[in-house]
């Protein structure tokens, strides 16, 4: 499996407070690689960095042989990324908002055609679409972001909580259409509270907290290691 | 180009909401209201008033004051025969604005050069400024009366002289110096038009620059009030072009908005009699200004739409700096604050204040204000202080080139995510 994420010696100090102390990690081709952690542990930093939001204080992250410091505008061509508490131009339709971010991406009219139908797809709702995405519900909201961030099959999605504050049947919802996207070829880095979605999800797995990668490997793998019945057992032994 | 100008269209689309729109219209509606009902308000005070005149003379000369007033375009409502208080009641049931009344022995006293009085009872029906036209013209038929008593009693006694060079033996011939040219005119007057001829100038500024960074310090705080900035600063697009449409969109609707104010205050304004009062001072000012060099030719207009873009510009890029520091869409409201200061301030100085008579460290103070340049702009064209302001132009753009650097390393960094300024936080958190 080629490597489409590489991360080095990842250091990020904001003014006194050292939010990453060198973490390494990295996400291969279709696969889904989650960060675990508590809040506060680094986790949405490393997420943010990694999508070209935020700086790099120390180390190196590269992406399909891009240095993110060095070319940031090519990384942003093949990623996309759904922030925790994201959201949507409230007076836009959802169809409307939908086409004006697939004209960033999409190099021809039948390209933007194409990623649109796919995020109408991967929404599912229908007419609703046609009304502006402010009389939304939050479900509604996020599944629309969520198929802004996939509707351009990118090499790599970057998801932050991507079920938060979603019922259990739309939180299901969501992580199958991540598990079909991935079979189609995406690959993604994702970070949750959620530790059974993180199962479902996850092919592996690096445990963070203050900063540091604590361990890594696939959930069962960690499991196995740790003597635990599930990924909250594993973080906490990792911890003690 | 493609991906700017998709930004671009969402920009505008995002500041131009149906609420902009009607409040647009609705100032226009009420400007042109207002406008209209002024208008009407000044052609009633203009046209024929109707003025009761109670008579307890009946002599030639108080003939002749009543003749005066109809000649004024009052129509004379006689009262004739009444005493006094029924004058007074019966003048205020009419539709006459005011009562003239002439006592007896008026025309003896004229004649044997001794004063006396005519008294006015003025109905008060309104407090408008409109409502006490009437007295003014009145007080001026009797001031032209007393000129013509004064004037025949010269001519009875001192046949030889001319009354007018009696009573104004000495004139003066008023002069006006502009640089090197000068003409015959009073200053007041040059004063006057000057001020009426550049009015528009710094209130259309003052407007455009303070809506269109009102617009921009929003456009950046509801971006991150609806979470929707952290996923447009990854999409594809340079960071730069993010700025440029945001300060375009902003500085296009800001544009228009500020000049359908316009055309709402000057239709307001034309309601006001602002237009009639030009005509006629422009009339015979045309000349003394043209003779003192006091107009724009098209290089003076391209100097001062150079000076207003500049300024515009600058306001733009400050307003995309503090919309940075705004948390939401509430403290964008206060972020405003400064920039506005830094216009109201040049802009009250360059009405009340003449920059040569202000001391040093004020001087550098008001210079140091980009905004301050535009609206010194006309009056060093006029003045021909070309090294003003062209240095001022060279300032603006010095100060916009390094707030656009800042606001571009600004949104290219974490400053962007991190830098922000909260009002009032402390205090609620302490409670």
């Amino acid at each position: 499996m080629s490597t489409v994420l590489r991360v080095e010696g990842l250091r990020k100090t904001f003014g006194t407070l050292e939010a990453l102390r060198g973490i390494d990690f990295e996400v291969r081709a279709g696969e889904v690689f989650a960060l675990i952690g508590p809040n506060g542990a680094g986790k949405t930093t490393a997420l943010r960095i990694c999508a070209t939001l935020l700086t790099i204080t120390d180390g190196k992250v590269t992406f399909l042989n891009h240095d993110l410091r060095k070319d940031p505008d090519k990384v942003r061509e093949r990623i996309s990324y759904l922030p925790e508490e994201a959201g949507a131009y409230k007076n836009m339709k959802g169809l409307d908002y939908l086409k004006f971010m697939a004209n960033f991406y999409a190099r021809t009219g039948e390209e933007e055609k194409e990623f649109v139908d796919r995020a109408v797809r991967i929404t599912g709702l229908g007419d609703r679409l046609q009304t502006k995405v402010g009389t939304f519900s939050k479900g509604m909201t996020r599944k629309i972001l969520l198929a802004r961030a996939l509707m351009t099959k990118p090499v790599l999605a970057i998801l932050d909580e991507p079920t938060s504050g979603l019922d259990v049947l739309n939180g299901l919802e969501v992580r199958e259409m991540i598990r079909r996207y991935v079979r189609e070829g995406t690959s993604v880095l994702l970070s949750s509270h959620n530790m059974l979605e993180i199962e479902f999800l996850s092919d592996r797995v690096s445990l963070i907290d203050h900063g540091r990668i604590l361990d890594s490997g696939t959930p069962q793998g960690l499991k196995d290691k740790y003597h635990a019945s599930n990924l909250e057992e594993v973080f906490r032994s990792a911890v003690q | 180009m493609k991906r700017f100008m998709n930004l671009l269209r969402k920009e505008i689309r995002e500041l131009v909401t149906a609420q902009l729109i009607l409040s647009l219209l609705f100032m226009v509606v009420l400007f042109n209201f207002i406008g209209r009902t002024s208008r009407k308000e000044v052609e009633r005070a203009m046209a024929e008033q109707t003025i009761a005149v109670l008579d307890l003379d009946g002599s030639a000369s108080s003939q002749g004051i009543v003749k005066g007033l109809e000649s004024a375009n009052f129509k004379i409502e006689p009262m004739a025969g009444k005493p006094k208080e029924e004058a007074v009641e019966a003048a205020g049931k009419s539709e006459a604005k005011l009562l003239l009344v002439i006592p007896s022995g008026f025309g003896d006293s004229l004649r044997g050069l001794e004063p006396r009085e005519v008294e006015t009872y003025s109905y008060m029906r309104s407090f408008s400024l409109i409502g006490t036209r009437s007295q003014i013209i009145v007080r001026s038929v009797i001031s032209a009366l007393n000129d013509i008593a004064s004037d025949s009693f010269l001519r009875e006694k001192l046949p030889d002289y001319d009354p007018d060079g009696l009573k104004n033996p000495i004139r003066a011939r008023d002069f006006v110096i502009v640089k090197d040219r000068m003409a015959e005119g009073s200053p007041n007057m040059v004063a006057g038009l000057m001020s009426s001829q550049s009015m528009l100038i710094p209130i259309v500024l003052m407007m455009i620059v303070i809506y269109s960074s009102q617009m921009v310090i929003s456009a950046v705080a509801m971006e991150k009030q609806n979470k929707t900035l952290e996923t447009l600063l990854t999409v594809p697009i340079r960071r730069t072009s993010i700025i440029t449409a945001k300060m375009l969109s902003a500085g296009l609707v800001g544009l228009i908005s500020a000049f359908v104010y316009m055309a709402g205050f000057r239709s307001f304004m034309g309601g006001m009699g602002t237009d009639e009062i030009q005509a006629v001072a422009g009339r015979p000012g045309a000349d003394i200004m043209r003779q003192l060099g006091l107009y724009f030719d098209t290089t003076g207009y391209l100097i001062l739409g150079a000076a207003m873009f500049l300024a515009i510009l600058t306001a733009l890029s400050m307003a995309m700096i503090l919309g940075v520091l705004a948390e939401d869409f509430r403290s964008a409201q206060n972020m405003i604050m400064p920039l506005v200061l830094m216009v109201m301030v040049p802009y009250f100085i360059s009405l009340f204040a003449d920059m040569a008579t202000l001391s040093l460290p004020v001087k550098i103070f008001i210079l140091a204000i980009p905004f301050s340049h535009p609206f010194l702009v006309s009056q060093n064209l006029y003045l021909g202080n070309y090294g003003m302001i062209f240095g001022g132009l060279a300032y603006m753009l010095v100060v916009f080139i390094v707030l656009v650097g800042f606001a571009a390393r600004v949104f290219s960094s974490d400053k962007i995510l991190t830098m922000k300024l909260r009002f009032g936080k402390k205090k609620s958190a302490a409670a």
